[in-house]
């Protein structure tokens, strides 16, 4: 498997101590892999400096082997193909289904089809395929994203992901408000969705949920401190990992 | 097929089109040479000692003026806002039907705009110190009283009724219950009524009313730019820091944002707000003194000009539909260019920080510059009437939106376009699907209300020989046709009025559409 994307001792200073300190990683297609880590342990600035949000102050980054570009097209063309699941979704509320679907394709649109977007429905047939496959209604398209109930926007917000045709998937602690039926669901979609060329990194908060993934990186004060296959895991681990922690 | 919320900010620039395609045959093309040498002068302006001193002598005379005509406003306003408030008539009398009439009367002073009373008091009292600080007190205070009755009445009245039903009689009842929740946002308001006076005051000037203004016009008059432009940057350092101590104390008292995209908690630090007015009492006598305000010069008339007999046939003669019509073409062109530019001036800008601070800088200048001076800096250049009239009204509106428009995009959250931006789309369309969104109906309400604002300010424009009944207006005064003036005042009232209903329903139309809970955030509801 080629990497997708690598980090090389990236380090992200914090105030008092690194948020970031030296971690490397490779993510290769087809992975799906768990951060896990206690509250304030750099899972959040890891998927940030991942998805392009955050810039480390030391450190390399690559996409698919080439050097992560800092600006210009470059970049853009490599951001198009990171997807971001938050946890408060960022749909755009006063948009509707089909044009927040649509909006993932902003990167390689140009400006006349980003208005036209604005102004009538386009590729339909594309966004209704994309609802179908996540058991939504394609009925929906037209509808504001202000009127859709919870679990319909969680499946909108993923069908955002699939219409930007990411490549590799980032979710930062998408499970944390979620009640237990919407959080395996949830979960098991996007395990679904990380089939090769896909990736998935995912950061969660609990280690009941681990079944379905290949690989387990733990965080800890801003170091990783195992990167593992799951399998290979240890309870002992799991428990170090947390020690001191306010939950643990 | 119907544009979504971020299409809609931008659809007014599209009357740029048309306004580029006219430009050509209303350039008369000789005076481009000193629209150069005025903006050269920009870069260097005069540091002769004594011009310094007229400025900063004429800067003290503006702020003085706007402090007054500020503090007037707003005793006025309280009082008047109290008295129209359908709540406190309801709970001391029984019956609201006293406030709606108060507020009816209060919609005539209101619809006249402070250059209007500035050369009506000038007729009849002559040219006194007060009368620049009375012409910004009246409309100002008929302003602040409608925003004070309008917050009183959408207050929730629980608290009130628990009081009441506790026995309290009403006026403490109505004091405890909505004096707390009331100050913050009067505090806030009048910061801004502040920032507003202090235009006013430079405008009465240029109208001869004196202060910076006059100098402003005498310079421009005697084309000593250099000199014009060490007034204007005295007059943007004042008014930015003014702008910047206002967004401070907003920030510090928790009071609302400009633009009421976010319902901030009410501010809690009411011991401060009273202390630092307490403060001001003997600021503001002292500057009455220094500028020998007098009260009691309202009293003493000048010996009018004989009047002649009214000629109400010769005002029915005017040319009303031209006169009107260019007048309301003059506002929607105006309108619709400083709404529609400043999103697109914001979008345009995004990927260069140095041209954002570049934007920012001169929509300040816009902001201070008073219209009549572009016009009759575009007067140079361009042939008088509605493009030009439009043209310096759009610029200094547009330095308004602009304003707000960027400080409701930088307070409202990233989230949206932060997840456009990584998911690599370019930071203009981000800003346009991931902040317009949301910005678009309350930006549009307000801009609603600035339009209505404009309706009101096409008068100064008007005055300078633009086109429109202002151009009339200045007739009628120059040549004492107290009938002429008469009519003319009572139709830019009717038409103010009849703007000011449609520009509340329009607001009330987008307000609702956003929020469809029948309770308009306070943007379009408050800010006037």
């Amino acid at each position: 498997m080629s990497a997708l994307l690598e980090l090389q001792d990236i380090t992200v200073k914090g105030r008092s101590q690194p948020r970031l300190d030296g971690v490397s990683l490779q993510v290769s297609a087809g992975e799906r892999i768990a951060l896990l880590g206690p509250s304030g342990a750099g899972k959040s600035t890891l998927l940030a400096v991942a998805n392009g949000l955050l810039t480390p102050q030391q450190g390399r980054m690559f996409w698919q082997g080439e050097t992560r570009a800092r600006s210009g097209r470059a970049r853009r063309r490599q951001q198009a193909r990171i997807g971001t699941l938050w946890q408060d979704l960022r749909l755009i509320e006063e948009l509707t289904v089909q044009q927040n679907l649509n909006a993932a394709r902003l990167a390689v649109w140009g400006w006349p089809r980003a208005l036209l977007n604005l102004l009538m429905p386009l590729e339909t047939v594309a966004c209704k395929t994309i609802l179908q496959r996540l058991d939504l209604d394609p009925a929906l398209l037209n509808q504001p994203v202000s009127a859709l109930s919870g679990g319909q926007r969680q499946r909108v917000a993923l069908a955002r992901l699939l219409r930007q045709d990411a490549q590799l998937l980032l979710a930062d602690e998408p499970l944390a408000s979620l009640d237990p039926r919407l959080a395996d669901e949830l979960l098991t979609l996007l395990l679904q969705l990380a089939s090769p060329p896909r990736a998935l990194l995912l950061s969660l908060h609990r280690p009941d949920l681990l079944s379905g993934f290949d690989r387990v990186l733990g965080l800890k004060s801003g170091r990783l401190v195992f990167d593992k296959p799951r399998a290979s895991l240890e309870p002992g681990q799991l428990e170090e990992l947390y020690a001191g922690s306010p939950g643990a | 097929m119907r544009p979504a919320a971020p299409l809609w900010v931008l659809l007014p620039c599209l009357v740029v089109l048309p306004v580029l395609a006219l430009l050509p045959g209303i350039s008369h093309g000789g005076g481009w040479e000193l629209v150069g040498q005025f903006a050269a002068a920009a870069l260097r302006p005069s540091l002769d000692p004594i011009v310094l001193g007229s400025v900063l002598g004429g800067l003290a005379v503006t702020v003085g003026m706007a402090l007054l005509g500020w503090a007037g406003s707003l005793v006025l306003g309280l009082v008047l806002g109290i008295a129209s408030s359908r709540v406190v008539w309801r709970t001391c009398y029984g019956s609201a039907a006293p406030a709606s009439w108060i507020r009816r009367l209060l919609a005539i002073p209101r619809s006249i705009h402070e250059l209007l009373w500035g050369l009506l008091l000038l007729q009849v009292i002559g040219l006194q110190p007060v009368v620049a600080v009375v012409a910004i007190a009246i409309p100002f205070g008929a302003l602040v009283a409608r925003v004070v009755s309008d917050l009183l009445d959408a207050m929730p009245t629980a608290s009130l009724d628990a009081l009441r039903c506790s026995g309290s009689n009403s006026p403490a009842a109505l004091f405890t219950a909505l004096g707390p929740p009331l100050l913050p946002q009067v505090v806030s308001y009048s910061g801004y009524r502040l920032e507003c006076a202090l235009r006013s005051a430079t405008l009465l000037g240029v109208f001869g009313l004196g202060g910076l203004g006059t100098e402003l016009r005498l310079t421009l008059q005697s084309l000593a730019f250099h000199e014009l432009w060490s007034g204007m940057w005295a007059l943007l350092a004042v008014m930015l820091l003014l702008e910047a101590l206002m967004g401070w104390l907003r920030r510090r008292w928790a009071m609302p944002a400009r633009l009421g995209l976010s319902q901030r908690g009410v501010g809690s630090q009411g011991q401060e707000m009273v202390a630092v007015a307490m403060t001001l009492l003997p600021v503001l006598v002292l500057v009455a003194w220094r500028l020998e305000v007098h009260p009691a010069s309202l009293l003493q008339w000048q010996g009018m000009p004989p009047l002649g007999a009214a000629d109400w046939g010769a005002v029915g003669a005017l040319p009303w539909p031209r006169l009107i019509g260019n007048t309301l073409m003059l506002t929607l062109v105006a309108a619709s260019l400083a709404v529609g530019l400043a999103p697109l001036l914001l979008l345009l800008v995004q990927p260069w920080p140095a041209a954002c601070a570049l934007l920012r800088g001169v929509w300040a200048l816009g902001r201070l510059w008073p219209p009549p001076l572009t016009a009759l800096l575009l007067l140079f250049v361009l042939q008088p009437g509605v493009l030009t009239g439009a043209l310096a009204l759009g610029f200094h509106n547009l330095g308004i939106l602009g304003r707000l428009l960027l400080e409701a995009s930088e307070t409202s959250g990233d989230n949206q376009d932060q997840a456009l931006l990584t998911a690599g789309v370019g930071p203009r369309l981000a800003m346009l699907y991931g902040r317009f969104s949301h910005l678009a109906q309350p930006y549009l309400a307000y801009g609603a209300y600035r339009a209505d604002v404009i309706l009101r300010e096409s008068v100064v424009v008007g005055l300078v020989g633009a086109t429109g009944l202002g151009s009339q207006l200045l007739e009628a005064l120059s040549s004492f046709a107290n009938d002429q003036l008469i009519a003319l005042v009572l139709a830019y009232a009717l038409l103010t009025l009849l703007g000011e209903d449609l520009s509340d329903r329009a607001r009330q139309w987008l307000l609702e559409t956003t929020h469809g809970d029948g309770h308009p955030q306070e943007a379009g509801g408050t800010w006037r």
